[in-house]
């Protein structure tokens, strides 16, 4: 996920300093990782530095003095062209869970009983995002955000039923291998 | 998890419960238990015997071996009669479809449950009005089953099973036939309405993210409640 | 696209083979009910074909003997085939859903309108093959038994009545399936309860116009030859007057359905009345279908039994009667035994559409126990569906027979009002009630939990 963009595109609505900038990413992004102040300002600091930003003045609003930023006509055509570019659909499979099945099945560990734990760690974590899904009064975006997460980790799930459905003639596979 | 096997005493509890179709033993010898309020989750793939779980939970059907208790209650002795008013007036059920009459109008299907109480027609059509409204349907009140979307039709379905105020929901799949915006929709309804209500909903699907609205999950496996997690 | 009828013919029978139990209930019943057409038919057309009063049939009193009480005991017949083709029409409903689908399914692998249109023809046709052939192997001995030498004509009217219910039985078939044939999908899809609006038994209608021409032709033509048309012709109005009032109470049967179920289900009280009146409004020709029949057996029995109480009120009066009185109460006694084989086919049809129901609707009634609905109200949905729409219809059924025997009072100038005739439509109504009653039983054994059990 590109920072950049994601505050580009939150520079496109007017000028707007780090801190806004931050606690608007924030908000509209409620089950992302929080970002953090100083990556927000080298962020806005390469921006300006490659052209699709620059600095629109100061601001003080009766508090410390605060730089304003703005999109420049080229960062608008930046993000046009990003946002309509597709994600590369999982371009790298980096499935930790699958190797661990394997490592433990190499190891002579309990595959099917880490497959038991990690679907009721998965469970947990889908009904904490139902709830703040569920939760009366939830926003949209929180809405939409918990249903993209939960969809990845029903995907996960089902993958790791069939997987432990299929342990069995795993094991003669990769035990003679 | 230890089954809500506490002091108190849950709500409704099955204990080895054995029921056979034929020659198919559908559950072998499976112990739930759900206490009063609580959300409880039944996953397991097809065939694992969760229908036939909460057919036996509520009544529908008389397990071969193994109890039912129902409020300190045992269910296996009460003659058909008692078990139809149980299911009436303390259980409420949805189904994937099929618990609507189809010859009847949204209203008087969830006004149904309030007249067989002995309820007068115009008051049950009337309080039957607030709890579609209550579930995103009142518009929908004079359309039959058949008029309606499937979301819709489930949403009239959860005012039938709720109209009455009962303790225990027992829901079948109650999504199994709705898109997933449609799922949540009636799944927030459910949801809410038995929080708001205090009513305990024994939630029986194969998806993951409907019973992620539970607030605890038991998995059934060929007949029997299956271990959970690293307790293994 | 072209197949040959062989082809046809073992595609239909594997479809068959492969159903399930209530399709060999359908074609069981349907073979029944196409046995009695048969034998009804056969018999009307072998006393057709005598000419004259030459013969000397030694049953009933001699009333085959004579050609005029012989054209009587011929439109008895001929009338009997009306409860017949209500019965025939009920058991053509029977897994008719099933078979809908499956040749709605044939339909959408690729078979065209023609052929699928043929199979269900051969299926139909087929069925009452089996039911006529029965029919015929029985009554062809007993004719040449009892009679000892049948005339050509008789033979060649034998063999028409024995080819025609099968051919008819097809085209009924094939008439049947038009909608299936016409939208597929529509049919294979089919949950709910939204369906395209159904005929008020057009096909019934229909069918009653060559039952009745062919009841005043054959009055006419057998019945002229010897005595003055004078004498029949009040028996002749009476029997118009009942196809009248038959017809009318096809209509009438339809629209009290209607109405009631749209007074009663705004009114309802109870949830069995709401249930019952709710299911009329839904769809009013299903219970008209089957009550028809019911209305024309209470007109006729209702109209017979009037005139029955004036004719035997005049036998105990009249001393110049011109044969003995047990020509006459034969005769009537065998109207009666008639009119009760009637109203017991017609229940028989009752009972069966009842069940019928049921077993169509046996998921969503299951859902309904399971929901807590108690089984006794679901039957007592049952029995005022039939009751409710009944009850009004019956009473213009019993004023329409009533009027008939008034009329023919009247006509005779008796000064006698038939009071008897009032049982009828009471003890039809109670009858109609038990024959919906039978299928309680079924609703108790249809309800179980594998019903709820989806996938």
């Amino acid at each position: 996920m590109s920072t950049r963009h994601i505050l580009l595109g939150l520079l496109a609505s007017g000028p707007s300093h780090g801190y806004d900038l931050k606690r608007r990413h924030d908000e509209r992004f409620p089950q992302a990782r929080p970002l953090a102040y100083g990556q927000v300002y080298t962020t806005l600091q390469r921006l300006v530095r490659d052209g699709l930003a620059e600095v629109e003045g100061t601001d003080s609003d009766g508090g410390p003095e605060r730089t304003m930023y703005r999109a420049t006509d080229e960062g608008t055509r930046e993000l046009t062209k990003w946002a309509g570019e597709i994600a590369p659909p999982a371009p790298f499979v980096t499935n930790e869970i699958f190797a661990k099945v394997v490592v433990s099945i190499l190891s002579d560990g309990d595959p099917a009983g880490y497959l038991r734990a990690q679907r009721a760690a998965h469970m947990e974590r889908m009904r904490e995002l139902t709830a703040v899904k569920a939760a009366r009064g939830a926003d949209l975006a929180t809405v939409l955000s918990a249903d993209f997460a939960l969809n990845h980790l029903d995907a996960d799930l089902r993958w790791m039923t069939t997987t432990a459905a299929r342990l069995t003639t795993l094991t003669a596979e990769v035990d003679t291998a | 998890m230890s089954n809500g096997d506490n002091t108190a005493g849950p709500l409704l509890a099955g204990r080895g419960l054995v029921k056979a179709y034929g020659r198919t033993e559908a559950l072998r010898g499976a112990d739930v238990a759900l206490s009063a309020g609580e959300i409880l989750a039944v996953t397991g793939a097809s065939g694992s015997g969760k229908s036939t779980l909460m057919h036996c939970l509520s009544g529908i059907v008389r397990p071969d071996a193994g109890s039912v208790t129902y409020a300190g209650r045992q269910l296996e002795g009460l003659p058909e009669k008692e078990l139809s008013e149980l299911r009436r007036t303390r259980f409420g059920v949805v189904f994937q479809f099929g618990q609507l009459i189809p010859e009847l109008t949204a209203v008087d299907n969830v006004a149904l449950p309030l007249m067989l109480a002995g309820t007068d027609r115009t008051e049950s059509r009337s309080t039957a009005g607030e709890w579609l409204e209550r579930f995103g349907v009142r518009a929908q009140g004079e359309l039959r089953p058949g008029e309606m979307s499937g979301g819709q039709a489930q949403r009239a379905a959860l005012a039938r099973a709720l109209v009455t105020g009962p303790e225990v929901v027992f829901a079948d799949e109650p999504t199994g036939a709705l898109d997933s915006l449609a799922s949540e929709q009636v799944m927030t309804a459910l949801v809410h309405t038995a929080r708001e209500a205090g009513t305990a909903v024994l939630l029986i699907t194969h998806d993951a993210q409907v019973a992620a609205y539970a607030d605890r999950e038991v998995q059934l496996r060929d007949g029997v409640v299956a271990p959970l997690g690293v307790t293994a | 696209m072209t197949t040959s009828l062989g082809a046809d013919l073992r595609l239909a029978w594997q479809l068959t083979r492969g159903s399930d139990r209530r399709e060999w209930w359908r074609i069981a019943l349907t073979a029944t009910g196409a046995a009695l057409a048969t034998g009804f038919a056969l018999t009307a057309g072998a006393l057709a074909s005598l000419r004259g009063d030459h013969y000397t049939v030694s049953f009933a009193a001699g009333l085959l003997s004579e050609p005029g009480t012989r054209s009587g005991v011929i439109l008895a017949l001929l009338l009997l085939l009306v409860p017949v083709l209500g019965f025939l029409g009920q058991c053509t409903r029977i897994g008719a859903v099933h078979r809908d689908r499956r040749l709605a399914g044939l339909r959408l692998t690729g078979a065209t309108p023609g052929q699928v249109r043929r199979i269900a023809a051969l299926e139909t046709g087929l069925t009452c093959l089996l039911g006529s052939a029965a029919a015929t192997v029985v009554s062809v001995p007993v004719l040449a038994a009892v009679w000892e030498r049948p005339t050509v004509l008789t033979w060649v009217v034998l063999a028409l009545v024995a080819v025609a219910v099968p051919v008819l039985g097809a085209t009924a078939g094939a008439l049947a399936l038009r909608r299936v044939v016409a939208s597929p999908l529509g049919w294979v899809r089919r949950v709910g309860p939204a369906r395209p609006g159904r005929g008020p038994g057009r096909l019934f209608l229909l069918s009653l116009l060559p039952v009745a021409g062919a009841a005043l032709l054959a009055a006419t033509t057998t019945s002229d030859t010897t005595r003055g048309p004078g004498q029949w012709h009040t028996p002749m109005a009476v029997f118009g007057g009942l196809l009248a009032v038959g017809a009318g109470s096809v209509w009438l049967s339809g629209a009290t359905c209607r109405v009631v179920g749209r007074r009663l289900a705004v009114r309802a009280r109870s949830a069995a009345t709401l249930i019952a009146a709710e299911r009329l409004r839904d769809d009013p020709w299903a219970a008209a279908r089957a009550h028809a029949a019911v209305l024309l057996v209470t007109v006729a029995g209702t109209g017979f039994m009037g005139v029955r109480h004036i004719m035997v009120d005049g036998l105990r009066r009249d001393e110049q009667l011109g044969e003995s009185v047990s020509y006459y109460t034969t005769g009537l006694n065998l109207t009666a035994a008639a009119i009760a084989v009637g109203l017991l086919i017609t229940l028989s049809a009752l009972a069966v559409g009842t069940a019928e129901s049921i077993a169509t609707r046996r998921r969503g009634l299951a859902a309904q126990v399971a929901a807590g609905v108690p089984r006794a109200v679901l039957n007592r949905a049952l029995l005022l569906e039939t009751a409710l729409p009944l009850a009004p219809s019956l009473l213009v059924a019993g004023v329409g027979g009533l009027t008939v025997g008034a009329g023919y009072s009247t006509v005779t100038g008796a000064d006698v009002l038939p009071w008897s005739a009032l049982l009828v439509p009471v003890t039809v109504y109670v009858g109609c009630l038990l024959a919906a009653a039978t299928a309680l039983p079924l609703l108790g054994r249809t309800l179980r939990p594998s019903e709820l059990r989806h996938t």
